[in-house]
């Protein structure tokens, strides 16, 4: 049987089938979030079994997460982004104690037990500013892609200081500092800075190593450099970070199929 | 099953005091059809205590309005007043308040306020006098806008609750506002009209504490939301706590529902959840919970604790009664600590969840002292929730409700699926 994990985020809908008796991935796959996750879901997950030679009959269980979770209709349960990226980096790095997930929306802050369980979590709540959305805001205003960043993050001596909590005053805060004449690879630093700083804020006073930083944010270059600066700690960006959410949500569809 | 009731008129639906109420359609609880005349009751709450205010009025009885669970219910109906409770629920009032209020206050301040500058809220209009504490700073000073276009009564509340100082001169206050009542209302207020009004105060809260009682069992017969409407926003009707009594037994024969067991037991703690503002109680039990225990001004808190009948002077039984309430704008609230543990016990709640309105300094920093009360005492999880009253964080709240629900059940773990 055939375990399928959909994480249908905010920004892209990412699909894991695993094995259900030898939790081997089978296939991954990633579309474009859009206007009916539901339909998007179908198709990306029937072009994955098609890769596979399977059918949907192959199919033991299937669960769903990521904010767009309830509107799976294929899912035979959801669960929430918090215990499948607990559950996914638990996969990929047995001995992460700490996750740091940053999203297209969201952001958050994972304190796993010995055994993979989360302990405690911390969200964003209304605010955008510590997620990848501010990624998006600067790369708009600055007109550079979103995967031209990091490289020019890297080539800043004076990261900006952005104050702004707030995503939206934070953009105006950037045009001040362009107009008075900062570097865009420094403001691109500084926007780095202000997401980790942001996220690490929520977690608190303790962060257990080893610290995994996963999400869609983590494969921007830069980030994860950002965020050892700030927490002082080392970082292992989680393999295939944009997946760890469905990745466990397969895994936790192999123990019920 | 409860009806669905979308059709259902409300009478002051012109003023729309909180948004008509709204009606759980697919509530899993019990409510049968032949037996839910309590049920029905409480969901025209609004409609009844409008009738009930127009009746009093047209009887000269004065309405007073009260906005907090400090104002001593019973002094105004000994003056012949009619108690109404003026918090507003409502975030279709918030714009109209913020044009003479920060952006940045507690929602439930802007409600109320809002509905004042609209003149939406028929009790508020009806109202011959507002009785005022100074409680929590936006409070204190939105009633100073709200004492330029009608009457209010201030009540200076001291907050240090361990003091007999303090106590002496809330006393004095009791006093004062009795005085106020008395020349305004030109009526006498004998001690025996005290007494009378905290008998009937006691018997209200006793009854609401007995429904509330009901959710201690492993299965209760009704969910925290169907409580939570268990309740009126004038005190001490007749019908009402008929009604209550009624619903007691009605709820008690039916203390049997194995849904309910399987739910996380949720202890609900922080700021007031006023008629309208049900939101995050919902996103709770829609996600697996059961609030069995609701500490806040909504819930327990004003109702666990009466007034002394025998007391020598009904004054300072009524101010003691009052002066006792654990509210976050007192330091140190250690009571607020004291009842959380022992109800955290008796409930046998999982989880505390912590409401804090944006904005609402006083829950806000408390919520230190209660994370600390749950996870290193009481060891249970703990999850706190600061919102207003617009809808547009609620996916994300569901998140972290859910994800509390999941660590919980570790449903992963088990191999169970938390919900279907
Ligand atoms: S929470 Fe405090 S200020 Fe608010 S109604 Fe209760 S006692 Fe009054
Ligand atoms: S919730 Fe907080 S800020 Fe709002 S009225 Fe009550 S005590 Fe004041």
């Amino acid at each position: 049987m055939i375990a399928v994990g959909v994480d249908a985020g905010s920004r892209a809908i990412k699909i894991v089938l695993m094995d259900s008796d030898t939790r081997s991935i089978l296939a991954t796959g990633l579309v474009k979030q859009g206007v009916n996750s539901d339909e998007l879901t179908s198709h990306l997950l029937d072009c994955l079994l098609n890769e596979c030679a399977l059918n949907r009959d192959d199919i033991g269980y299937v669960v769903a997460t990521g904010y767009a979770r309830n509107r799976i209709s294929i899912a035979d349960t959801t669960i929430t982004e918090i215990t499948c990226h607990a559950c996914g980096v638990h996969h990929v790095v047995p001995d992460a104690r700490t996750v740091v997930e940053i999203g297209g929306q969201d952001s958050k802050f994972l304190h796993l037990d010995p055994t993979g369980a989360v302990h405690d979590f911390a969200m964003n709540d209304r605010c955008a500013a510590g997620t990848g959305r501010f990624l998006e805001v600067v790369s708009e205003r600055l007109g550079v892609g979103l995967e031209d960043l990091g490289q020019m993050s890297a080539r800043s001596s004076n990261p900006a200081v952005i104050s702004s909590m707030c995503i939206v005053f934070a953009e105006t805060e950037i045009i001040g500092l362009l107009s008075a004449g900062a570097a865009p690879e420094d403001i691109v630093a500084g926007v780095q800075n202000a997401i980790v700083t942001r996220v690490a804020s929520m977690a608190g006073r303790s962060i257990t190593p080893p610290v995994v930083f996963t999400g869609g944010v983590a494969l921007v270059p830069g980030m994860s450099q950002a965020l050892e600066r700030l927490i002082g700690q080392s970082v292992t960006v989680a393999p295939n970070p944009q997946m760890t959410g469905a990745l466990g949500a397969a895994i936790l569809a192999s123990k019920q199929a | 099953m409860s009806k669905c009731s979308g059709d259902k008129q409300v009478k002051a639906k012109n003023c729309d005091p909180c948004s008509p109420p709204s009606v759980d359609c697919c509530s899993s609880a019990v409510t049968t059809e032949q037996n839910d005349s309590p049920t029905l009751w409480f969901e025209n709450m609004i409609d009844n205590c409008y009738d009930y205010a127009i009746d009093a009025k047209s009887n000269s009885r004065p309405i007073v309005g009260i906005m907090c669970e400090y104002a001593p219910r019973e002094l105004i109906m000994a003056a012949g007043g009619v108690p109404v409770c003026l918090c507003g629920g409502s975030a279709k009032t918030i714009p109209a308040a913020e044009d003479y209020l920060p952006a940045n206050l507690c929602p439930l301040i802007k409600s109320t306020f809002g509905y004042h500058i609209t003149k939406t809220n028929p009790f508020l209009e009806m109202a011959d006098l507002v009785v005022a504490e100074t409680t929590c700073d936006g409070k204190k000073k939105m009633f100073e806008l709200m004492a330029e276009t009608k009457a209010v009564h201030l009540m200076e509340l001291p907050q240090k609750q361990d003091d007999s100082e303090a106590f002496e001169h809330w006393v004095t206050e009791i006093h004062k506002l009795k005085a106020e009542l008395e020349t305004r209302f030109d009526v006498q207020i004998t001690p025996e009209k005290i007494r009378e009004a905290s008998r009937i105060m006691n018997r209200e809260r006793n009854l609401r504490r007995g429904l509330a009682g009901l959710m201690k069992a492993d299965a209760p017969p009704l969910t925290g939301r169907q409580l939570l409407n268990f309740k009126s926003i004038i005190s001490g009707i007749p019908t009402d706590l008929e009604k209550y009594e009624e619903a007691a037994e009605i709820l008690r024969s039916h203390s049997r529902n194995g849904d309910m067991s399987s739910r996380v037991r949720v202890l609900l703690t922080g700021v007031p959840v006023v008629h309208g503002a049900e939101r995050v109680v919902d996103i709770i039990e829609e996600s697996g919970g059961l609030i069995v225990c609701m500490e806040n001004c909504t819930g327990l808190k004003p109702i666990l604790e009466d007034v002394d009948l025998n007391a020598a002077d009904p004054i300072r039984a009524l101010a003691k009664k009052y002066f006792h309430i654990h509210c976050a704008v007192m330091t140190r609230n250690t009571r607020r600590i004291d009842y959380l543990r022992a109800l955290t016990a008796e409930y046998r709640a999982e989880c505390v969840i912590d409401l804090v309105w944006q904005a609402c300094v006083t829950y806000d920093i408390e919520s230190y002292q209660v994370r600390r009360l749950a996870e290193q005492e009481l060891h249970v999880p703990y999850l706190r929730i600061e919102t207003d009253y617009s809808p547009s964080d609620s996916a994300r709240i569901a998140v972290r409700v859910e994800a509390l629900f999941e660590t919980l059940r570790s449903s992963y773990r088990t191999g169970q699926p938390c919900r279907k």
